[in-house]
């Protein structure tokens, strides 16, 4: 898969502000968007399971005694 | 005899117990020690003198009367400042819970008062123990930067960073810690000591204030093996207030400490799956001089290799430390963001930006990687590889500042849940402690730390003090 491209200050600031994130300075903003690219990088970068069975480690149970 | 605040926990223990030591003249020495010191060092952030003084006075009758607890009656020690103390302010070193003074009592501290332990004050860290070593290059933090001992020009390694600090300094004569990635296991190896992150769920995390939940252990900060030992087993046990408490009988954790490791398997793990070049020479040499400590102390040693190269770790934790951290600060991320330090914002910035769907893909791949490395220390009694890959750096090179907190073996079992170790491998040609862990299999903390105490006592280590 080709590496979609860079999300943009301005994107980042819509779906911020969409969140809830209203407050924050211009400069804390633009590092929001450097970050969130680093971090779509490392999500590409996991690996996906082959089985649809393989849960994860808090797998939700209810109480046993 | 060593001067009071440098004895160890099992030193003044044994003096106490035989009424040649008072819990008073001890904690005194300790807090004389914290004036004398201090100011060099910044290992507190609220030194609780009062308290400490009425504590002694009262463990002082108590064993005069006959009523001895145990081997911590009367022993001054410090947890990090994100354990809640009942009266007593805890500030996570943040602007954000400057005047916080909670109700209650982090269950580890009930436990260890309990048993006699007197608490001398509240340990700097990183805020809200978490971040990166960002914290140390900004400097933006309300509290001063904590200093290492060995050479106060130098990085303690985080974010225990007070912990790190006061022992060598005898400042405190233990110190706890709480581990997400490595902030135990970091500053011990930075500032020599043995720190012990246990085995996931052994130890309740109750009464402290969350990083990571899946991922965060409490643990001690010790002078010797035999110390880390003692502090451990009053700990450990089950916790109904913690979800992810262990219902499991606790070994006894001295009972074997000192039976050696001959006959015993230990893997070594060499290769992590990167360039061994990053690993700096003075660690490498100390670590291939454990390996043949431990052969000569009659261990079987066995070459082994991780299920997967360190970054596959590193990016599973990293993706559920930012997520489970924002999750349990995003109040304080979306109204008061502006009062964080960088480090903590960028944390939080970093948590904001991860996918529900990365985020659950890395659970099932933790899952994995567990069942995996499991299998990997299954296979041998213990296993001993490379921890802090560098020595503490100086707070000029920001550049290794920020790489100790990420060069490092440490995340690989917060992320398995496994009991590691690190422990002091002697010290570099400028004088600044070198470090290696030890991985036991789950539960078996008694393993850990015999392997632990069988290098202790075959080498000189902890004949060696920093001078302040």
């Amino acid at each position: 898969m080709s590496k979609p491209p860079a999300i943009t200050a301005a994107e980042i600031e819509i779906i911020a502000r969409r969140h809830g994130l209203t407050s924050f300075a211009p400069e804390h903003m633009a590092r929001l968007a450097e970050l969130a690219e680093k971090v779509a990088e490392t999500g590409r970068a996991l690996p996906r399971l082959p089985s649809k069975s393989d849960e994860p480690a808090h797998v939700f149970r209810v109480p046993q005694k | 005899m060593s001067a009071l605040h440098h004895l160890s926990v099992t030193e003044a223990g044994a003096l106490l117990a035989a009424r040649k030591l008072s819990p008073v003249e001890l904690v005194d020495a300790v807090l004389a020690r914290i004036d004398a010191v201090d100011s060099k060092i910044h290992s507190y952030i609220t030194v609780n003198a009062d308290g400490a003084r009425k504590q002694a006075k009262a463990a002082e009758s108590e064993i005069m009367a006959g009523r001895w607890r145990g081997p911590l009656h009367g022993i001054p020690f410090a947890p990090k400042d994100n354990y809640f103390t009942a009266g007593i302010r805890t500030t996570g070193a943040s602007r954000l819970m400057l005047e916080h003074v909670p109700t209650e009592t982090a269950t580890c501290i009930q436990k260890l008062e309990a048993g006699g332990a007197i608490l001398v004050g509240k340990l700097n860290c990183w805020e809200y123990g978490t971040g990166g070593g960002g914290f140390f290059v900004y400097d933006d933090l309300p509290f001063p930067l904590a200093r290492n001992p060995w050479n106060t020009e130098r990085y303690t390694g985080g974010s225990s960073t007070g912990a790190g600090a006061s022992v060598p300094a005898g400042t405190a004569l233990f110190a706890l810690g709480s581990d997400t990635g490595g902030s135990v296991r970091l500053p011990a190896s930075a500032c020599g000591l043995q720190g012990l992150k246990a085995t996931y769920g052994l130890i309740s995390r109750a009464g402290c204030l969350p990083n990571c939940w899946s991922l965060d252990v409490n643990g001690a900060l010790t002078w010797t093996v035999e110390d880390n030992a003692i502090v451990t087993q009053a700990m450990a046990g089950y916790d109904p207030k913690d979800p992810a408490s262990a219902q499991v009988e606790v070994a006894d954790l001295r009972k074997e400490l000192h039976a050696g490791v001959r006959g015993m398997t230990i893997g070594v793990v060499r290769d992590l799956g990167l360039d061994a070049s990053i690993i700096e020479p003075s660690q490498t040499r100390a670590f291939e001089e454990m390996i043949k400590v431990l052969a000569s102390s009659g261990a079987v040693i066995r070459e082994i290799a991780l299920p997967a190269p360190l970054a596959s770790y590193q990016q599973v934790v990293g993706t559920i430390n930012a997520s489970e951290s924002l999750s349990i600060h995003e109040t304080d991320f979306m109204q008061r963001s502006h009062l964080m330090g960088r480090s903590l914002r960028e944390k939080m910035m970093t948590g904001f930006s991860v996918r529900a769907v990365d985020y659950l893909a890395a659970l099932r791949l933790r899952s994995v990687l567990a069942k995996s490395t499991d299998a990997m220390i299954r296979g041998c009694d213990a296993v001993i590889m490379p921890g802090a890959f560098h020595v503490a750096p100086r707070f000029t090179d920001h550049d290794l500042v920020g790489r100790f907190s990420t060069e490092n073996s440490t995340g690989i079992f917060n992320l398995s849940g496994h009991p590691a170790m690190s422990i002091c491998t002697g010290f570099d040609a400028d004088g600044m402690p070198l470090n290696a862990q030890i991985v036991g299999r789950y539960f078996d903390e008694a393993t850990v730390l015999r392997v632990a105490q069988a290098y202790e006592s075959a080498t000189s280590w902890r004949a060696r003090r920093p001078t302040l």
